[in-house]
């Protein structure tokens, strides 16, 4: 200090180390709220009263802490501040920066707790019909807890061996100070790729599990797109994150537990469907050794009816053949007997003919004149009248004798008898 | 020309009938009609008998040709069945 009792500080200089040892002090101050002014800006002034001696400190809230909490600050309100004091270099006044806070009194808490379970209900952030189910076969989980503690080794030995790919994210879970933690870390697991969430913590206290009354949080897990599911200890008042989550469990070893249930009884199930795999595929061999045998039976008999149907069919074939076959011989023996009559006909035909010219011929030669004249024969005719009597002719008639050659002409001389 | 033929055998023979019946009607014959019919009746006879000719040549051939159908007929009758 030897130094610094010499060094002659700024103002400023003086009061930026003030601020850096003051800011080293985080405390939680419990008190009564004064007045409270919500500046333009967002930025919340109020003083907080101690309740005995009244004594006094002023107190800042920037708006991007004061909106976490839901919790509007009114006079009169017994609040726990957590934070630290600064001194404003333009006043030299000396403010508390409240970073978190919260209701103290558990009257006041339950009040809060029973108003913003109304609200939300009315919103219809708990409704049944809103829970989503719980996916079969999880395999990407993403959990928010504390590395503290019990919670994660108890989830972590129920879950089983089911090829889980786990992210955590690290929060504290208990003060209002886990509300900046767990609104982070479900904002992050927002992005991740997972496919249920589960946020835990060990029993506690009404007051403790606080940040799981925030009205934020709720909202996000309300609204959280895989499945939630919460596994905060309570005792009498559930958590509203606890009632917005799609499920809710009383101890991270359930949550694991229904988590691995699905796959465990897949396993058993995939025992029971090899038992029965095996099983039926037995029966099936045996059915199917029947059948063949059966089939072999009949694939037989109708071999022999086709066989035999075949036999019989060749030999009415052949039967029919042979009967055409002598059909064919009959025809044409017909035919020859028919040929052989028409030869016969035709030659007794010609030959008749030839019977009746030579008869014809044999008359006709037999009158022929001129064969008796050739003889020698000559006929004697008197005017053109053959003498035939020696009654045809008187003596002195012309007679004309006929030779083969000519005509002599004669006279009747004599006529004797 | 085998009907007209035909018809002139028909008519040869029916003619030749009546010559030869014309003979043994007559009581007394005319020498030169008979002469005449005479020489018809040779050129009747012949022609006819040269027709006749003809006929039994054409009839030989039919005889002939179905006579090998007959034969080829014999050797295709036999239709094997195994």
């Amino acid at each position: 200090m030897g130094d610094k009792e010499d060094k002659i500080f700024s103002v400023s200089e003086y009061i930026d180390i003030l601020n850096s040892e003051l800011k080293k002090y985080r405390v939680k101050v419990i008190g009564e709220v004064g007045r409270v002014d919500i500046w333009q800006s967002g930025h919340v002034y109020f003083s907080l009263r101690d309740e005995k001696d009244k004594s006094v400190i002023n107190s800042v809230m920037w708006r991007s802490r004061y909106g976490l909490f839901g919790i509007k600050l009114k006079e009169g309100d017994k609040i726990i501040a957590e934070g630290y004091s600064d001194i404003y270099k333009l006043t030299g006044k000396l403010s508390f920066i409240a970073e978190t806070i919260e209701l103290a009194g558990e009257g006041r808490l339950k009040k809060e707790y029973e108003e913003l379970k109304k609200k939300l209900a009315g919103e219809g952030i708990f409704e049944e019909s809103k829970k989503r189910a719980i996916p079969m076969y999880v395999q990407k989980i993403g959990i928010i807890t504390s590395k503290q503690g019990a919670v994660l080794a108890d989830f972590l030995s129920n879950i089983g061996s089911y090829g889980f790919k786990i992210k955590m994210i690290d929060s504290r879970v208990e003060g209002q100070s886990a509300i900046t933690d767990l609104l982070s870390a479900v904002r992050t697991f927002r992005e991740k790729d997972i496919e249920v969430l589960v946020i835990m913590r060990g029993g506690g206290s009404f007051e403790s599990l606080q940040p799981f009354n925030n009205e934020l949080l709720v909202r996000e897990i309300a609204d959280f797109p895989v499945p939630v599911i919460a596994a905060i200890g309570h005792e009498k008042d559930v958590p509203l994150v606890s009632l917005a989550a799609d499920l809710e469990v009383s101890t991270p070893s359930i949550a694991a537990i229904t988590l691995g249930k699905s796959w465990k009884e897949a396993a058993v199930f995939l025992e029971r469907y090899e038992r029965d795999i095996f099983d039926k595929f037995r029966d099936n061999m045996e059915s199917a050794h029947n059948l063949l045998g059966r089939s072999i039976e009949a694939i037989r008999e109708s071999c022999e009816f086709i066989i035999k149907r075949y036999k019989d069919i060749e030999n009415n074939f052949r039967v029919s053949v042979q009967n055409f076959k002598n059909t064919l011989l009959n025809k044409r023996n017909n035919l020859k007997i028919y040929w052989g009559e028409i030869l016969l006909g035709f030659s007794s035909l010609i030959k008749k003919i030839y019977q009746q010219i030579e008869k014809s011929e044999s008359i006709i030669v037999a009158h022929n004149p001129e064969r008796q004249l050739k003889l020698g024969y000559s006929i004697a005719s008197v005017n053109g009248k053959i003498i035939k009597s020696i009654k045809n002719v008187a003596v002195g008639n012309n007679i004309d004798l006929m030779v083969v050659d000519g005509t002599i002409v004669s006279q009747v001389k004599n006529v004797k008898n | 020309m085998a009907k007209e033929n035909s018809e002139n055998l028909n008519k040869n023979l029916s003619r030749l009938v009546e010559i030869t019946e014309w003979f043994n009607n007559q009581d007394e014959i005319d020498v030169e009609e008979g002469l005449k019919k005479v020489k018809e009746a040779a050129g009747l006879i012949r022609s006819s008998k040269s027709r006749l000719r003809e006929i039994e040549n054409e009839f030989e051939e039919i005889k002939k040709e179905i006579e090998k159908e007959e034969s080829e007929n014999d050797d295709n009758l036999e239709i094997p069945i195994n």
